[in-house]
Protein backbone atom coordinates (compact mmCIF):
# COMPACT_ATOMS: atom_id res chain seq x y z
CA UNK A 1 0.00 0.00 0.00
CA UNK A 2 1.36 3.60 -0.48
CA UNK A 3 2.45 5.56 1.84
CA UNK A 4 0.12 8.52 2.61
CA UNK A 5 0.90 11.15 4.52
CA UNK A 6 -1.41 12.28 7.74
CA UNK A 7 0.32 15.54 8.26
CA UNK A 8 -1.45 16.32 11.19
CA UNK A 9 -3.29 14.80 14.30
CA UNK A 10 -6.72 15.70 15.69
CA UNK A 11 -10.31 15.65 14.57
CA UNK A 12 -11.72 19.32 15.25
CA UNK A 13 -12.49 21.58 12.20
CA UNK A 14 -8.67 23.12 13.28
CA UNK A 15 -7.05 20.06 12.57
CA UNK A 16 -8.52 19.61 9.55
CA UNK A 17 -7.91 22.40 8.23
CA UNK A 18 -4.51 22.13 9.19
CA UNK A 19 -4.35 19.20 6.88
CA UNK A 20 -5.47 20.45 4.04
CA UNK A 21 -3.17 23.48 4.18
CA UNK A 22 0.43 21.14 4.74
CA UNK A 23 -1.06 18.98 2.24
CA UNK A 24 -1.73 21.81 -0.21
CA UNK A 25 -5.14 20.56 -0.76
CA UNK A 26 -6.79 23.76 -0.69
CA UNK A 27 -9.94 25.21 -2.15
CA UNK A 28 -9.85 27.98 -4.67
CA UNK A 29 -11.98 30.72 -3.81
CA UNK A 30 -11.00 33.82 -5.43
CA UNK A 31 -9.38 34.29 -9.24
CA UNK A 32 -6.47 37.29 -9.23
CA UNK A 33 -4.74 38.00 -12.13
CA UNK A 34 -1.43 37.59 -12.30
CA UNK A 35 -0.78 41.18 -12.49
CA UNK A 36 -2.78 42.12 -9.72
CA UNK A 37 -0.45 39.73 -7.74
CA UNK A 38 2.65 41.02 -9.17
CA UNK A 39 1.27 44.83 -8.27
CA UNK A 40 0.74 43.83 -4.68
CA UNK A 41 4.18 42.29 -4.36
CA UNK A 42 5.73 45.62 -5.77
CA UNK A 43 9.21 44.07 -7.01
CA UNK A 44 8.64 44.65 -10.64
CA UNK A 45 6.21 46.36 -12.92
CA UNK A 46 3.68 43.60 -14.45
CA UNK A 47 4.41 42.38 -17.90
CA UNK A 48 8.19 43.99 -17.69
CA UNK A 49 11.59 41.97 -17.92
CA UNK A 50 12.69 39.17 -14.95
CA UNK A 51 15.64 40.74 -13.91
CA UNK A 52 18.12 37.94 -13.63
CA UNK A 53 21.04 37.81 -10.32
CA UNK A 54 22.79 34.98 -13.56
CA UNK A 55 22.71 33.61 -17.02
CA UNK A 56 20.24 30.29 -17.59
CA UNK A 57 21.04 27.44 -16.32
CA UNK A 58 21.33 25.86 -19.75
CA UNK A 59 23.64 28.58 -21.19
CA UNK A 60 25.83 28.08 -17.83
CA UNK A 61 27.35 24.88 -18.79
CA UNK A 62 26.51 23.14 -15.00
CA UNK A 63 29.65 21.08 -13.51
CA UNK A 64 28.69 17.26 -13.44
CA UNK A 65 27.00 16.60 -10.78
CA UNK A 66 24.60 13.92 -9.61
CA UNK A 67 22.26 16.16 -7.12
CA UNK A 68 21.54 18.09 -10.25
CA UNK A 69 20.91 15.85 -12.45
CA UNK A 70 18.51 14.67 -9.98
CA UNK A 71 16.89 17.27 -8.94
CA UNK A 72 15.19 19.15 -11.98
CA UNK A 73 15.19 23.31 -11.67
CA UNK A 74 12.31 25.53 -10.60
CA UNK A 75 11.52 27.91 -13.95
CA UNK A 76 13.05 30.91 -11.84
CA UNK A 77 15.99 28.71 -11.06
CA UNK A 78 16.37 27.80 -14.53
CA UNK A 79 16.14 31.28 -16.10
CA UNK A 80 18.41 32.91 -13.20
CA UNK A 81 15.93 34.98 -11.54
CA UNK A 82 16.33 37.13 -8.40
CA UNK A 83 15.51 35.97 -5.07
CA UNK A 84 12.14 37.92 -3.96
CA UNK A 85 9.61 37.37 -1.43
CA UNK A 86 6.00 38.02 -0.24
CA UNK A 87 5.21 38.45 3.80
CA UNK A 88 1.64 37.92 5.11
CA UNK A 89 0.48 39.37 8.74
CA UNK A 90 -2.75 36.94 9.62
CA UNK A 91 -5.06 38.29 12.28
CA UNK A 92 -5.44 36.11 15.55
CA UNK A 93 -9.24 36.61 15.56
CA UNK A 94 -9.91 33.39 13.35
CA UNK A 95 -7.50 34.25 10.34
CA UNK A 96 -7.49 31.16 7.79
CA UNK A 97 -3.43 30.94 8.18
CA UNK A 98 -1.22 31.34 10.86
CA UNK A 99 2.56 31.67 10.32
CA UNK A 100 3.70 28.09 11.36
CA UNK A 101 1.04 26.71 8.47
CA UNK A 102 1.80 28.74 6.07
CA UNK A 103 5.65 27.75 6.10
CA UNK A 104 4.71 24.23 6.26
CA UNK A 105 2.54 24.78 3.21
CA UNK A 106 5.68 26.35 1.92
CA UNK A 107 8.20 23.70 2.81
CA UNK A 108 5.88 20.95 1.31
CA UNK A 109 4.13 22.27 -1.56
CA UNK A 110 6.41 24.81 -3.04
CA UNK A 111 10.08 23.81 -4.23
CA UNK A 112 13.30 25.93 -4.40
CA UNK A 113 11.29 28.49 -1.58
CA UNK A 114 12.93 29.85 2.24
CA UNK A 115 9.67 29.81 4.25
CA UNK A 116 10.14 32.18 7.52
CA UNK A 117 8.18 31.70 10.38
CA UNK A 118 7.61 35.12 12.53
CA UNK A 119 5.34 35.43 15.85
CA UNK A 120 3.03 37.81 13.39
CA UNK A 121 3.79 37.33 9.87
CA UNK A 122 6.02 34.58 7.39
CA UNK A 123 7.47 35.16 4.99
CA UNK A 124 8.51 33.39 2.08
CA UNK A 125 11.93 33.90 -0.28
CA UNK A 126 12.26 32.34 -3.92
CA UNK A 127 13.34 32.88 -6.75
CA UNK A 128 11.17 35.75 -8.45
CA UNK A 129 9.08 34.00 -11.09
CA UNK A 130 8.37 31.01 -8.58
CA UNK A 131 7.52 33.41 -5.52
CA UNK A 132 4.69 35.28 -7.58
CA UNK A 133 3.28 31.79 -8.29
CA UNK A 134 3.36 30.69 -4.80
CA UNK A 135 1.78 34.26 -3.53
CA UNK A 136 -0.79 33.64 -5.98
CA UNK A 137 -2.06 30.38 -4.75
CA UNK A 138 -1.98 31.59 -0.93
CA UNK A 139 -4.06 34.81 -2.36
CA UNK A 140 -6.61 32.78 -4.11
CA UNK A 141 -6.90 30.04 -1.87
CA UNK A 142 -8.74 30.03 1.31
CA UNK A 143 -5.47 30.68 2.89
CA UNK A 144 -6.51 34.31 2.64
CA UNK A 145 -9.26 35.55 4.09
CA UNK A 146 -8.40 39.81 2.56
CA UNK A 147 -9.64 41.48 5.93
CA UNK A 148 -7.60 39.29 8.19
CA UNK A 149 -4.65 38.69 6.09
CA UNK A 150 -2.72 41.22 4.14
CA UNK A 151 0.53 41.24 2.51
CA UNK A 152 2.80 43.66 4.09
CA UNK A 153 6.67 43.50 3.44
CA UNK A 154 7.57 45.70 6.35
CA UNK A 155 5.52 47.57 9.38
CA UNK A 156 3.62 44.47 10.39
CA UNK A 157 1.64 45.09 13.03
CA UNK A 158 -1.82 44.31 13.31
CA UNK A 159 -1.78 40.00 13.82
CA UNK A 160 -2.82 40.67 17.67
CA UNK A 161 -4.86 43.78 17.62
CA UNK A 162 -8.08 44.30 17.87
CA UNK A 163 -10.29 44.74 14.50
CA UNK A 164 -10.95 48.02 12.97
CA UNK A 165 -14.42 48.77 13.21
CA UNK A 166 -15.60 47.50 9.80
CA UNK A 167 -13.86 44.28 10.27
CA UNK A 168 -10.47 44.78 8.47
CA UNK A 169 -6.92 43.74 10.40
CA UNK A 170 -5.73 47.17 11.51
CA UNK A 171 -2.82 48.29 9.22
CA UNK A 172 -0.49 51.37 10.07
CA UNK A 173 0.14 52.01 6.73
CA UNK A 174 -3.43 51.98 5.38
CA UNK A 175 -2.34 49.05 2.91
CA UNK A 176 -6.13 47.67 2.28
CA UNK A 177 -9.45 49.25 2.21
CA UNK A 178 -13.24 48.21 2.30
CA UNK A 179 -14.74 49.39 -0.87
CA UNK A 180 -18.49 50.50 -0.51
CA UNK A 181 -19.05 47.00 -2.93
CA UNK A 182 -17.77 44.93 -0.36
CA UNK A 183 -14.65 43.77 -1.67
CA UNK A 184 -10.96 44.73 -0.26
CA UNK A 185 -8.57 46.73 -2.28
CA UNK A 186 -5.12 47.07 -2.03
CA UNK A 187 -4.35 50.57 -2.37
CA UNK A 188 -0.62 50.28 -1.43
CA UNK A 189 1.97 47.67 -2.32
CA UNK A 190 3.04 45.81 0.63
CA UNK A 191 5.81 47.92 1.31
CA UNK A 192 3.52 50.84 1.38
CA UNK A 193 4.08 52.45 -1.66
CA UNK A 194 0.99 53.90 -3.02
CA UNK A 195 -0.32 51.63 -6.35
CA UNK A 196 -1.35 53.69 -9.59
CA UNK A 197 -4.78 51.58 -9.01
CA UNK A 198 -6.75 49.84 -6.66
CA UNK A 199 -6.53 46.00 -6.67
CA UNK A 200 -9.27 43.96 -5.95
CA UNK A 201 -8.58 41.48 -3.46
CA UNK A 202 -12.09 39.70 -3.16
CA UNK A 203 -15.00 39.82 -0.68
CA UNK A 204 -14.19 39.21 3.07
CA UNK A 205 -15.36 36.05 4.72
CA UNK A 206 -18.23 36.10 7.47
CA UNK A 207 -17.69 35.40 11.39
CA UNK A 208 -18.75 31.95 10.60
CA UNK A 209 -16.75 31.15 7.86
CA UNK A 210 -13.50 32.35 9.29
CA UNK A 211 -14.53 30.28 12.22
CA UNK A 212 -14.85 27.36 10.06
CA UNK A 213 -11.81 27.58 7.93
CA UNK A 214 -9.50 28.96 10.65
CA UNK A 215 -6.50 27.20 11.64
CA UNK A 216 -6.35 28.86 15.04
CA UNK A 217 -7.46 27.10 18.17
CA UNK A 218 -9.22 29.96 20.35
CA UNK A 219 -11.75 29.68 23.30
CA UNK A 220 -14.26 31.24 21.72
CA UNK A 221 -14.86 28.90 18.97
CA UNK A 222 -12.74 25.17 18.76
CA UNK A 223 -10.02 25.60 21.36
CA UNK A 224 -7.83 22.70 22.50
CA UNK A 225 -9.56 21.14 25.02
CA UNK A 226 -13.49 22.51 25.37
CA UNK A 227 -14.82 25.66 27.37
CA UNK A 228 -11.40 26.55 29.64
CA UNK A 229 -13.76 26.71 32.32
CA UNK A 230 -14.80 23.22 31.88
CA UNK A 231 -14.64 21.04 35.04
CA UNK A 232 -13.02 18.60 32.51
CA UNK A 233 -11.04 18.95 29.71
CA UNK A 234 -10.91 16.41 26.76
CA UNK A 235 -7.91 17.29 25.19
CA UNK A 236 -7.67 17.33 21.26
CA UNK A 237 -5.33 14.50 19.52
CA UNK A 238 -3.21 17.65 18.40
CA UNK A 239 -2.53 18.80 21.97
CA UNK A 240 -1.75 15.77 23.28
CA UNK A 241 0.64 15.21 20.26
CA UNK A 242 2.04 18.38 21.00
CA UNK A 243 2.44 17.49 24.93
CA UNK A 244 3.97 14.10 23.87
CA UNK A 245 6.75 16.01 21.65
CA UNK A 246 7.57 17.98 24.11
CA UNK A 247 7.58 15.54 26.58
CA UNK A 248 10.37 13.70 24.43
CA UNK A 249 12.22 16.64 23.39
CA UNK A 250 12.77 18.40 26.64
CA UNK A 251 13.54 14.37 28.23
CA UNK A 252 16.06 12.92 25.18
CA UNK A 253 16.03 15.71 22.54
CA UNK A 254 13.60 15.57 19.47
CA UNK A 255 14.81 12.67 17.36
CA UNK A 256 11.90 11.14 15.59
CA UNK A 257 13.33 8.14 14.23
CA UNK B 1 -10.41 68.72 33.09
CA UNK B 2 -13.26 71.08 33.21
CA UNK B 3 -15.45 70.70 36.57
CA UNK B 4 -14.86 71.58 40.15
CA UNK B 5 -16.21 68.82 42.69
CA UNK B 6 -15.74 68.74 45.80
CA UNK B 7 -16.85 64.49 45.90
CA UNK B 8 -14.21 61.83 45.46
CA UNK B 9 -13.33 61.43 41.93
CA UNK B 10 -13.30 58.03 39.95
CA UNK B 11 -11.67 56.62 36.80
CA UNK B 12 -12.82 54.25 34.65
CA UNK B 13 -11.23 52.62 31.48
CA UNK B 14 -13.80 52.33 28.73
CA UNK B 15 -12.62 49.08 26.44
CA UNK B 16 -14.38 48.42 23.10
CA UNK B 17 -14.44 45.30 21.14
CA UNK B 18 -12.81 47.17 18.25
CA UNK B 19 -10.89 50.10 17.07
CA UNK B 20 -12.70 53.07 16.44
CA UNK B 21 -12.51 55.04 13.06
CA UNK B 22 -12.26 58.64 14.05
CA UNK B 23 -16.12 60.15 13.54
CA UNK B 24 -16.92 57.47 16.30
CA UNK B 25 -14.22 58.56 18.66
CA UNK B 26 -15.21 62.11 18.13
CA UNK B 27 -19.40 61.18 18.71
CA UNK B 28 -18.39 59.22 21.52
CA UNK B 29 -16.52 61.95 23.53
CA UNK B 30 -18.73 64.49 22.43
CA UNK B 31 -21.63 62.21 24.12
CA UNK B 32 -18.89 62.05 27.62
CA UNK B 33 -18.12 65.45 27.11
CA UNK B 34 -22.07 66.62 27.23
CA UNK B 35 -22.71 64.42 30.33
CA UNK B 36 -20.60 66.41 32.27
CA UNK B 37 -18.15 66.10 35.20
CA UNK B 38 -15.03 65.39 33.57
CA UNK B 39 -12.00 65.85 34.87
CA UNK B 40 -9.61 63.99 32.76
CA UNK B 41 -9.65 62.45 29.33
CA UNK B 42 -7.09 59.85 27.60
CA UNK B 43 -7.16 58.47 24.77
CA UNK B 44 -4.80 55.82 23.64
CA UNK B 45 -4.29 53.19 20.55
CA UNK B 46 -1.90 52.12 18.19
CA UNK B 47 0.24 54.89 16.35
CA UNK B 48 -0.68 56.19 12.71
CA UNK B 49 2.47 57.70 11.41
CA UNK B 50 2.50 60.54 8.99
CA UNK B 51 4.78 58.82 6.76
CA UNK B 52 6.03 55.18 6.01
CA UNK B 53 8.39 54.09 9.10
CA UNK B 54 10.34 51.30 7.39
CA UNK B 55 11.39 49.74 4.26
CA UNK B 56 11.91 51.01 0.44
CA UNK B 57 8.78 53.23 0.97
CA UNK B 58 10.15 55.40 4.10
CA UNK B 59 9.39 58.84 4.08
CA UNK B 60 5.78 58.28 1.48
CA UNK B 61 3.47 60.12 3.34
CA UNK B 62 0.20 58.47 4.13
CA UNK B 63 -2.84 60.77 3.34
CA UNK B 64 -5.34 58.59 5.05
CA UNK B 65 -3.83 60.08 8.33
CA UNK B 66 -3.71 63.78 7.61
CA UNK B 67 -5.87 66.06 9.07
CA UNK B 68 -7.31 63.77 11.71
CA UNK B 69 -8.69 66.15 14.41
CA UNK B 70 -10.70 65.40 17.76
CA UNK B 71 -12.58 68.62 19.02
CA UNK B 72 -13.92 68.91 21.86
CA UNK B 73 -15.05 71.50 23.46
CA UNK B 74 -13.52 74.74 22.88
CA UNK B 75 -10.09 72.72 21.82
CA UNK B 76 -9.17 70.42 18.53
CA UNK B 77 -6.42 68.05 18.96
CA UNK B 78 -4.68 66.48 15.70
CA UNK B 79 -5.63 62.67 16.38
CA UNK B 80 -2.20 60.43 16.14
CA UNK B 81 -3.57 57.22 17.52
CA UNK B 82 -6.24 54.19 16.30
CA UNK B 83 -8.75 54.74 19.38
CA UNK B 84 -8.53 51.71 21.15
CA UNK B 85 -9.21 52.70 25.17
CA UNK B 86 -10.30 55.56 26.71
CA UNK B 87 -9.49 56.19 30.38
CA UNK B 88 -11.49 58.73 32.27
CA UNK B 89 -11.51 61.24 35.80
CA UNK B 90 -15.33 61.40 36.90
CA UNK B 91 -15.88 63.80 39.35
CA UNK B 92 -18.26 61.12 40.64
CA UNK B 93 -19.21 57.67 40.91
CA UNK B 94 -23.14 58.45 39.98
CA UNK B 95 -21.52 59.87 36.22
CA UNK B 96 -20.17 56.17 35.62
CA UNK B 97 -23.86 55.13 34.45
CA UNK B 98 -23.81 58.33 32.44
CA UNK B 99 -20.82 56.95 30.53
CA UNK B 100 -22.24 53.62 30.37
CA UNK B 101 -25.10 55.20 28.31
CA UNK B 102 -23.15 57.07 26.23
CA UNK B 103 -21.07 53.97 25.10
CA UNK B 104 -24.75 52.40 24.21
CA UNK B 105 -26.16 55.29 22.26
CA UNK B 106 -22.63 55.76 20.26
CA UNK B 107 -20.58 52.41 19.96
CA UNK B 108 -21.71 49.74 17.21
CA UNK B 109 -20.14 46.49 19.03
CA UNK B 110 -19.83 45.84 22.69
CA UNK B 111 -17.64 47.21 25.09
CA UNK B 112 -16.09 46.88 28.72
CA UNK B 113 -16.13 49.75 31.24
CA UNK B 114 -13.99 48.87 34.06
CA UNK B 115 -13.38 51.29 37.21
CA UNK B 116 -9.81 50.85 38.79
CA UNK B 117 -7.04 53.26 39.26
CA UNK B 118 -5.59 54.62 35.88
CA UNK B 119 -3.37 57.56 36.25
CA UNK B 120 -0.55 57.84 38.68
CA UNK B 121 -0.47 59.57 41.44
CA UNK B 122 3.19 60.43 42.20
CA UNK B 123 5.63 61.69 39.41
CA UNK B 124 7.82 59.18 38.55
CA UNK B 125 11.20 59.49 36.82
CA UNK B 126 10.18 60.14 33.32
CA UNK B 127 7.89 63.19 34.92
CA UNK B 128 10.80 64.60 36.76
CA UNK B 129 12.60 64.43 34.15
CA UNK B 130 9.77 66.14 32.13
CA UNK B 131 8.84 68.83 34.28
CA UNK B 132 10.82 68.90 36.93
CA UNK B 133 10.49 68.75 40.49
CA UNK B 134 7.90 70.35 41.05
CA UNK B 135 4.75 69.09 39.04
CA UNK B 136 2.59 72.61 38.84
CA UNK B 137 -0.89 71.06 37.72
CA UNK B 138 -0.76 67.76 39.16
CA UNK B 139 -3.46 66.49 37.09
CA UNK B 140 -1.10 66.26 33.62
CA UNK B 141 0.53 63.07 35.89
CA UNK B 142 -0.08 59.73 33.59
CA UNK B 143 -2.34 62.04 30.86
CA UNK B 144 0.19 62.23 28.17
CA UNK B 145 3.32 59.64 27.65
CA UNK B 146 6.79 60.96 28.34
CA UNK B 147 7.41 61.50 24.96
CA UNK B 148 3.95 63.70 23.71
CA UNK B 149 4.30 67.46 23.44
CA UNK B 150 2.22 68.99 25.56
CA UNK B 151 1.16 71.97 22.98
CA UNK B 152 0.58 69.38 20.09
CA UNK B 153 -0.70 66.17 22.35
CA UNK B 154 -2.71 67.97 25.38
CA UNK B 155 -5.65 70.51 25.69
CA UNK B 156 -6.83 72.14 28.37
CA UNK B 157 -10.51 72.84 27.70
CA UNK B 158 -12.48 75.58 29.36
CA UNK B 159 -14.84 75.51 32.70
CA UNK B 160 -17.33 76.24 30.84
CA UNK B 161 -17.71 73.01 28.95
CA UNK B 162 -19.71 70.50 30.17
CA UNK B 163 -22.17 69.96 32.70
CA UNK B 164 -24.64 71.62 30.13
Amino acid sequence: MAYKPQYYPGTTSVGVNRRKHMSGDLEKLRDLSDADVVTIMGHRAPGSDYPSTHPPLAEMGEPDCPIRQLVTPTPGAAAGDRIRYSQFADSMYNAPAIPYFRSYWGAINCRGCDPGTLSGRQIIEARERDIEQYTKVQMDSEMTDPALATMRGCTVHGHSLRLDEDGMMFDMLARTELGSDGNVYYVKDQVGIPLDRKVNAGKPMSDAETKKRTTIFRCDNISFGGPCTAEKRTLDEGLITLHHMWERRSKWGFRPE
Amino acid sequence: MVTKSDTEPVQVEIFPQRFLKPATAQRLLEEIYKSGGILRIMVQGPNLPRAVPYGPGKGIPIEEHMNMLLELGDQALELRVKVGRIWLELDNEERIEEVKAACERVLPYTFSIKRKQLFHTKPTVSDYAKYGSEVEDKRILGLVDPKAKRERDLAILSDTGGDA
